[in-house]
């Protein structure tokens, strides 16, 4: 496969932006909080030097069994962040918030069928079977993803559940980066997928593009510290646990007594 | 003609209307409701009058907030309860003061992220008082307000008077300084 100046520029820039992303998970404690997203960084990283050896050193069909095989790793490590955002937003006690879990299956569901939908519909004008399912299984997970964290930001409204701020920050900018990818993957199932194409070209370098701009903004909002906790005294602490208790009793009994 | 293509297209581009328009009025609604400050978040308080709330919940609870049993409890008429709630818009300024309590729980658990079981009751609690605002909505378009307002009202107005007593608990525990305007406003 034959690389321009700028697309070695942008994997270049890719990298040593994802390594960067990566310093700054590990190195501001932010990887034990996001263990699915560093490995995601992680994948992308790797992902980069092998292709780029794959594509000088072997053949080009070695190259598009690679390019699936992460791909498809990738994806899945892409739904266990969104498994890893919605748990610390909907888990704020380490369960299920109560009044979510049903909105929650039903948007997924919900999610999962336009998803397959939008993917039927599309139709790449392809030239093998590896590059009409490289396409369709891209759409899918860019329509899913986009949808997942949509849907997340709209319970998360309705039900009141706060975002810590590097919990959104990463979920916005995923879901951004979902949804600019919903219409690049649009253009691709459109034009069809050939390097010859210059319109495949433009699109590919807008995807960077993008990515690069997402991974800055992750770098960016993960650096600083969140809100620093205070330390409650042992009197605070008690007050609070009494107010727990209490809390946790009087509408449990008040409830158990309308039925 | 519509070839297969541009119904795809077509079907994108509603697909992806409709998710920026979600995200976006979401991104809004967070960032209107979710301010940083206390103050901020002290004037979005609606004035409900503290006495009749007090007045209409206790009749169901003690003041601890443990129900009451036998003949003391829900001893008062339906048109006493719908003057001393103000009806359904007095409910709908609970429903929305609802909100502002647990974003006053939020902002204590901020700075005191041990604060979070009671911070996730009272959300849980909001939606109670939702639940039951619901409920009477839907009765009154079937026109059947009359006879539900009396269970219903009154049981929104015992969690939303619980719910107030914790926020207040709260920030005493927390020793803010702003309890005293808290006190004052609820």
């Amino acid at each position: 496969m034959h690389l321009t100046g700028l697309d070695l520029l942008f994997w270049a820039a890719g990298f040593a932006e994802n390594l960067t992303l990566l310093f700054v998970l590990w190195y501001r404690r932010r990887a034990k909080a996001f263990p699915f997203f560093t490995a995601l960084v992680t994948l992308v990283v790797i992902k980069t030097l092998v292709l780029y050896f794959v594509n000088l050193y072997r053949t080009k069909n070695d190259y598009a069994y690679t390019y699936w095989t992460l791909a498809i790793l990738d994806m899945t490590l892409q739904l266990c962040v969104v498994y890893e955002v919605a748990s610390l937003v909907f888990r704020p006690l380490n369960v299920w918030a109560e009044d979510i879990r049903s909105s929650f299956i039903w948007l997924i569901s919900l999610s999962l069928l336009v998803a397959l939908g939008l993917t039927w519909l599309g139709s790449a004008p392809s030239q093998t079977w590896m590059q009409a399912l490289t396409t369709k299984g891209n759409l899918f997970a860019s329509t899913l993803l986009s949808e997942l964290f949509v849907a997340m930001m709209a319970l998360s409204v309705k039900v009141r559940l706060p975002w810590r701020t590097h919990v959104a920050k990463i979920a916005q900018g995923l879901g951004a980066y979902s949804l600019i990818s919903v219409l690049i993957d649009t253009g691709r199932s459109y034009f069809g997928v050939s390097r010859e194409k210059p319109a495949f070209v433009a699109i590919s370098h807008v995807r960077m593009a993008a990515y690069l701009g997402c991974v800055t903004y992750w770098i960016a909002s993960l650096w600083p510290d969140e809100l620093p906790a205070r330390t409650m005294t042992a009197e605070m602490r008690e007050k609070i646990f009494t107010l727990q208790a209490r809390v946790a009793y009087h509408l449990q009994d008040l409830r158990s007594r309308k039925k | 003609m519509i070839t297969p293509s541009l119904y795809f297209l077509l079907a994108i581009g509603i697909f992806l209307s409709f998710l920026i328009f979600i995200a976006g009025y979401c991104y809004w609604r967070n960032q209107r409701s979710s301010p940083a400050s206390f103050e901020s978040l002290f004037a979005q308080l609606k004035w409900i009058d503290r006495n009749n709330i007090a007045q209409v919940a206790l009749d169901l609870v003690d003041p601890s907030g443990r129900p009451k049993v036998g003949e003391a409890a829900a001893t008062m008429e339906p048109s006493q309860l719908w003057n001393l709630i103000g009806g359904l818009d007095g409910l709908e300024t609970m429903e929305r003061n609802s909100d502002v309590l647990i974003d006053l729980a939020f902002h204590v658990q901020q700075w005191y992220p041990e604060a979070l079981p009671i911070a996730e009751r009272l959300r849980l609690d909001a939606r109670e008082l939702k639940w039951h605002v619901a409920r009477l909505r839907g009765a009154a378009q079937k026109g059947n307000l009359q006879i539900s307002f009396p269970f219903y009202g009154q049981r929104a107005v015992v969690t939303y008077y619980l719910m107030t007593r914790r926020v207040l608990e709260l920030y005493e525990a927390a020793n803010f300084s702003t309890l005293a305007d808290l006190q004052r406003a609820l």
